[in-house]
């Protein structure tokens, strides 16, 4: 098999807060492949954000720090690399797609002069050339009337189409990977819809490699290939979409799939997880969700589990949890 | 006052709209109609879900029915009441029994106050309520009731998760005893796994104590889980009304039909087939509403008439109301049929 184009290894992220060193992304590792759509899944405070953010070399310093691991791009270990190297390849290799557009757009310079600017610094285009680019990519992304709008302010765009033109930044360059850390979430559900089919149109043309990073598995499951979910900085699932969808391995994912309502079939009463999301400063040797689990027993409190293949499953399908195969089986101990 | 069938709260052509000043002199140079002519009906211990994008209005509807802005014209009658004309201590006494939970659960609680503190702070705006000497009790109670713990009545709001704080919030608005619960996207900030046990408890709350909810969300999968009856509004306007069950299995109108095919859901094997319809552009600038009907910018029937003539909300196909000159069924939906 070709080696995949992004290999993570062990990869961990650790940040000084006044309550104590917290470890927010903790020895994950996955792969992706050229083309492929890797979903990360995970709710507030489960490191899905950080980890991308360690990718793109992002991670706020000084507070925050990647102690370990290894982020392998097209055969070399980005992590080993000096900043100003990793810099060049952001753009043109690896590009982000930011959660809130208004925040992440320059409010004082004309969108297009944005745009624009990537030609200019990173392809030493001219002024008209940049310009002339910048108009294409605004229609290619789908906002209406570029020719007149590339001289409007970030303000005098809507939340959807300001995302259009995060989006057109993104992969102005041509990105390898491109990695969308909930880029709908701030949108109407209409609009989201025409954010995601605008999403895997680019990545079909491009053939490019993306990580959607969601707490939406609804969301998720329009687009991705393979997904992985994480808790208290930890991977505790991860396969294929259907296989991890339908056979579910861990406590964790099989909680959040019965915690949605239903869009159709009869209403029943929910079965949320019990409890809340665990506070990473005082994290001990036990499985992080142990306190929240229905399936725990002894073993979980004294040996924290392994990412491990779920038994009886293909051997994509991993999960971390002690009692994976009764979980899978869909049996509920005692 | 009133018989068992008159409904809790009814709306009646609510208007409410805000100045627009011009840059300088802020003289008003025009208005936005937020609000623009709605009308409903709540019965008591019911759920009315409000769906809608950005920029509908829900949440001005919301807060003109609670009082926080003043209407341009119209109706809100609250168990036989005018609230709109009832002289200022009676419209005490009732907008006592109309409560609301925000959305953030961070922004909408003091923090230099403790839990104790921000629940009784009704009491002493509304005396007569619970007598001083019960506020202790009463705060546990309700502390209890909300699934918190209630020996930390003395814990200030930093000390809690954000899905605990919610249900401070929930605390607080219990604790006028009152009748109509106004939900604000109070689920929309939680993450999942809390956003449903906040839900089970509205539920169970609703059934303990006879509550009626005006449920303003934007998930439509949550909207159809509590409510009983859903209103659907397009740029300050109800577009389609009914029960639950018509709203999300038969919509007739476009923009309710593409509302619902566009919500993600998490098999899309496993559920019923349906057809993606995918709108174009944005919900349009509520200061210059296109002219007969709001959707038709939007909207893939649109005809010359649409243009020319607004179409009312009333029954036209089916059992429910819907407010569109050519209503039709979903197709997955008339196919069934």
């Amino acid at each position: 098999m070709d080696d995949p184009l992004l290999a993570v290894r062990d990869l961990t992220v650790r940040f000084r807060t006044r309550a104590g060193t917290v470890t927010a992304v903790d020895r994950v590792g996955f792969d992706l492949a050229e083309g492929e759509t890797l979903a990360i899944l995970g709710e507030t405070g489960s490191g899905k954000s950080v980890t991308a953010q360690a990718l793109m070399g992002l991670v706020p310093r000084p507070a925050g720090e990647v102690t370990g691991g290894r982020i392998v791009y097209a055969g070399t270990d980005l992590l080993t690399r000096p900043r100003s190297e990793r810099r060049r390849l952001n753009g043109t290799d690896l590009a982000m797609v930011f959660q809130d557009p208004l925040s992440s757009l320059n409010p004082v310079f004309r969108v297009g002069a944005q745009i624009g600017e990537l030609f200019r610094r990173r392809r030493g285009a001219s002024r008209a050339e940049a310009r002339r680019q910048a108009i294409e990519l605004m229609d290619r992304v789908g906002i209406p009337a570029a020719s007149r709008r590339v001289d409007d302010y970030p303000h005098q765009f809507s939340g959807g189409m300001r995302q259009r033109v995060m989006i057109a930044m993104a992969i102005a360059l041509q990105p390898r990977v491109l990695i969308a850390d909930e880029p709908t979430t701030a949108l109407d559900v209409t609009v989201q819809a025409q954010v995601m089919a605008l999403l895997a149109e680019l990545k079909a043309e491009h053939r490019m490699a993306m990580i959607l990073i969601s707490h939406d598995l609804g969301v998720v499951a329009g687009v991705a290939d393979r997904v992985m979910l994480m808790y208290a900085g930890r991977v505790v699932e991860t396969g294929g979409l259907r296989e991890v969808y339908e056979t579910t391995g861990h406590p964790y994912t099989r909680g959040l799939m019965a915690s949605i309502p239903a869009l159709d079939g009869p209403r029943e009463r929910l079965t949320p997880i019990k409890g809340s999301p665990p506070d990473l400063t005082r994290l001990s040797v036990s499985c992080p969700f142990q306190p929240r689990c229905d399936f725990a027993t002894d073993v979980c409190g004294t040996e924290r589990p392994e990412l491990a293949p779920v038994p009886g499953r293909p051997g994509s399908h991993r999960a971390a949890c002690h009692h994976a195969k009764e979980v899978a089986a869909d049996v509920v101990p005692h | 006052m009133s018989s068992p069938t008159d409904p809790l709260l009814s709306v009646r052509d609510l208007r409410t709209s805000f100045p627009i000043r011009s840059s300088v002199l802020r003289r008003k140079a025009g208005a936005v109609q937020a609000v623009s002519g709605v009308s409903f009906d709540l019965p008591a211990g019911r759920t009315l879900g409000l769906v809608g994008e950005s920029g509908s209005g829900k949440t001005t509807l919301a807060r003109t029915v609670i009082g926080l802005e003043p209407p341009e014209s119209g109706q809100v009658v609250f168990d036989g009441q005018d609230l709109l004309t009832l002289p200022p201590a009676e419209l005490r006494q009732a907008r006592r029994q109309i409560q609301m939970i925000f959305q953030d659960p961070y922004a909408s609680l003091n923090p230099r106050l403790t839990v104790e503190q921000i629940i009784s702070e009704a009491w002493l705006i509304s005396p007569g309520v619970v007598p001083r000497d019960r506020w202790a009790a009463e705060v546990k109670d309700l502390l209890a009731r909300v699934g918190l713990n209630p020996d930390h009545a003395d814990r200030y709001p930093h000390q809690f998760s954000g899905g605990q704080r919610q249900r401070v919030g929930i605390a607080r608005a219990l604790a006028l005893r009152p009748r109509l619960v106004i939900c604000d996207e109070a689920v929309s900030a939680l993450d999942v796994s809390v956003q449903a046990q906040v839900l089970n408890l509205l539920v169970d709350l609703q059934q303990e104590l006879g509550l009626s909810f005006l449920f303003i969300a934007h998930d439509l999968s949550v909207v159809r889980h509590i409510s009983d009856e859903v209103a659907v509004m397009y740029l300050g306007k109800v577009v389609e009304t009914g029960t639950t069950a018509q709203i999300f299995a038969a919509p007739v109108h476009p923009y309710t039909q593409a509302l619902l095919s566009a919500v993600p859901v998490p098999r899309p094997w496993a559920a019923p087939p349906r057809q993606q319809i995918l709108l174009k552009g944005d919900i349009p600038s509520p200061v210059s509403p296109p002219s007969g009907c709001r959707f038709r910018t939007r909207c893939w029937k649109a005809q010359d008439r649409c243009a020319t003539e607004e179409p009312a909300l009333a029954v036209r196909l089916g059992e429910h109301s819907s407010a569109c000159h050519f209503p039709e069924l979903p197709v997955a939906a008339a196919g069934a049929r």
